[in-house]
């Protein structure tokens, strides 16, 4: 990822859910643009792997325990980059309820569910963003949040994580607004990427992989470091200086009409 | 020309929701409304109220027009305690949840759900983050809904609306309540002439009742007169 080398020196970056797939990728792609990265896990011994990567390409690897539903923990990881290294430059939140992965059934499944994908989707949203606001304002930087295809299309099989995906969207375009006369800018990614679930499907069911994979223009699901990392540290670097409030859409033209 | 025979309109008791039941009512449709003391959040509550108001029959057509009025304040997210947060951005969507599951349960097949949103998502507005969270979390509930309910020839679509007349209803041009509706910034003027946004969307429910519309599902329609212009 050379393309990336720079774009990031020395800015300080925090990533929630940065433990496995794409908060992973998007983590060691932040690393090789040269940033300090603060790796958001609810369990400091998951993030093993991740600092791993992001040592390796050549940034600086920072474990933070940071659940996004603890108001203290999320609030305490941003005050250790700022009081570590006296900035924070970009908010990246990526993680998503433990059961995102699950199908919901809307018809019969209790607020309780909504709850679990609420919280760590909407809530966190909005808090993150209001912690990290008075160091973002005073960097200049940037909020990206993980949306997903699902939040604009809506999923049959996925009815409650398309709602808080797409409760990201408008959260954004509103955000931007709001932000920009702080030089705040605020947009989303919605990807197509391999995660830890398909990579259990393509050793169990490789025919589904399969079928999936020939629903993709380009042949093949993203990789969370090669294909969502670098325009998720684009967004969030000077070269995306005049973008705000903007989904990007990374699916290998997957989705191409939304 | 109203085609739909029952028609069960769940509002937080004002606006455009209360004003679509009031017309329907007045030409003569059979129309059940929840009453605007209902916690649209709350399951047993919801559950009873409209199995009370529909009895043991079915509706052919759910609306499904209901914002949390907290919603409307505008207010810099940085302002906002935890509560509020929650009461303007989050209860709307635990309550188009609730409410829609509930509904499911008194909506005859090949019904008709249409909710009633804003326009505001489409665009962002500056210290209406709330509103715009919810409302587009709403919005693509209501397209997973679509696929889900299909199989029973259910369509479910949404209709936006320009904030004051979702806030207002027939009261738009009233005056009293115009001064509460935030300034929202548009692209461009509206392209047609003032109208009723009520009448407009009172078109739009029966054209989505007919049998002519029965493939129509998910979609958005935007009436607000050609002002936005998106998607």
């Amino acid at each position: 990822m050379s393309g990336l080398q720079g774009l990031m020196d020395g800015r300080v970056v925090l990533v929630t859910g940065a433990g496995a797939g794409v908060g992973r990728g998007v983590s060691a792609a932040f690393g090789a643009a040269g940033a300090i990265v603060g790796i958001g896990v609810r369990r400091p011994e998951a993030a093993e792997e991740t600092a791993a990567d992001v040592a390796a390409a050549g940034g600086t690897p920072v474990i933070l325990r940071c659940d996004v539903t603890d108001a203290a923990q999320s609030a305490a990881a941003i005050a250790q980059l700022v009081a570590d290294y006296g900035r924070l430059d970009a908010v990246v939140h990526n993680a998503v309820s433990g059961r995102s992965s699950e199908a919901t059934d809307f018809e019969n499944t209790t607020l309780d569910e909504w709850e679990d994908h609420s919280s760590v989707t909407v809530r966190a949203t909005w808090r993150l963003a209001v912690q990290a606001y008075p160091h973002l304002q005073k960097s200049k930087g940037a909020y990206l949040l993980m949306s997903s295809p699902a939040g604009i299309e809506g999923s049959e099989r996925a009815p409650f994580y398309s709602a808080v995906k797409a409760a990201q969207r408008g959260f954004v375009r509103a955000l931007a607004r709001e932000w920009g006369p702080d030089h705040i800018r605020v947009n989303s990614v919605a990807p197509l990427a391999i995660s830890p679930a398909l990579e259990n499907m393509k050793v169990l069911e490789p025919e589904r992989v399969k079928r999936i994979e020939g629903l993709v223009p380009l042949g093949r699901l993203g990789d969370p470091e090669t294909d969502i990392g670098p325009p998720s540290v684009f967004l969030c670097s000077d070269e995306a200086r005049y973008v705000t409030g903007q989904t990007l859409v990374v699916s290998g033209g997957r989705f191409t009409s939304l | 020309m109203a085609t739909a025979s029952r028609t069960l309109v769940i509002t937080t008791g004002s606006g455009i929701g209360t004003s679509i039941a009031t017309r329907l009512r007045d030409r003569g449709d059979a129309v059940v409304e929840t009453e605007s003391s209902l916690d649209l959040t709350d399951v047993a509550a919801v559950s009873e109220s409209l199995r009370s108001l529909v009895g043991s029959g079915t509706v052919d057509r759910v609306v499904l027009a209901a914002i949390d009025p907290s919603a409307f304040r505008a207010a810099p997210i940085t302002s906002l305690t935890e509560d509020q947060w929650d009461q303007a951005a989050e209860y709307s969507m635990r309550a188009a949840f609730v409410t829609l599951q509930q509904a499911y349960e008194v909506l005859a097949d090949g019904g008709r759900v249409v909710l009633i949103l804003p326009t505001v998502a489409t665009t962002g507005v500056a210290d209406l983050v709330p509103l715009c969270t919810a409302v587009e979390a709403i919005r693509v509930m209501a397209k997973a809904v679509a696929r889900r309910w299909g199989a029973r020839s259910i369509t479910v679509n949404t209709i936006e609306v320009e904030l004051a007349a979702f806030m207002l209803g027939d009261d738009v041009d009233g005056g009293a309540g115009a001064a509460a509706v935030p300034v929202v910034p548009v692209l461009g003027q509206p392209a047609l002439p003032p109208g009723s946004a009520v009448d407009d969307v009172l078109g739009l429910l029966d054209m989505l009742a007919t049998p002519a519309a029965a493939a129509i599902t998910g979609a958005l329609l935007v009436a607000d007169r050609g002002t936005v212009m998106q998607p």
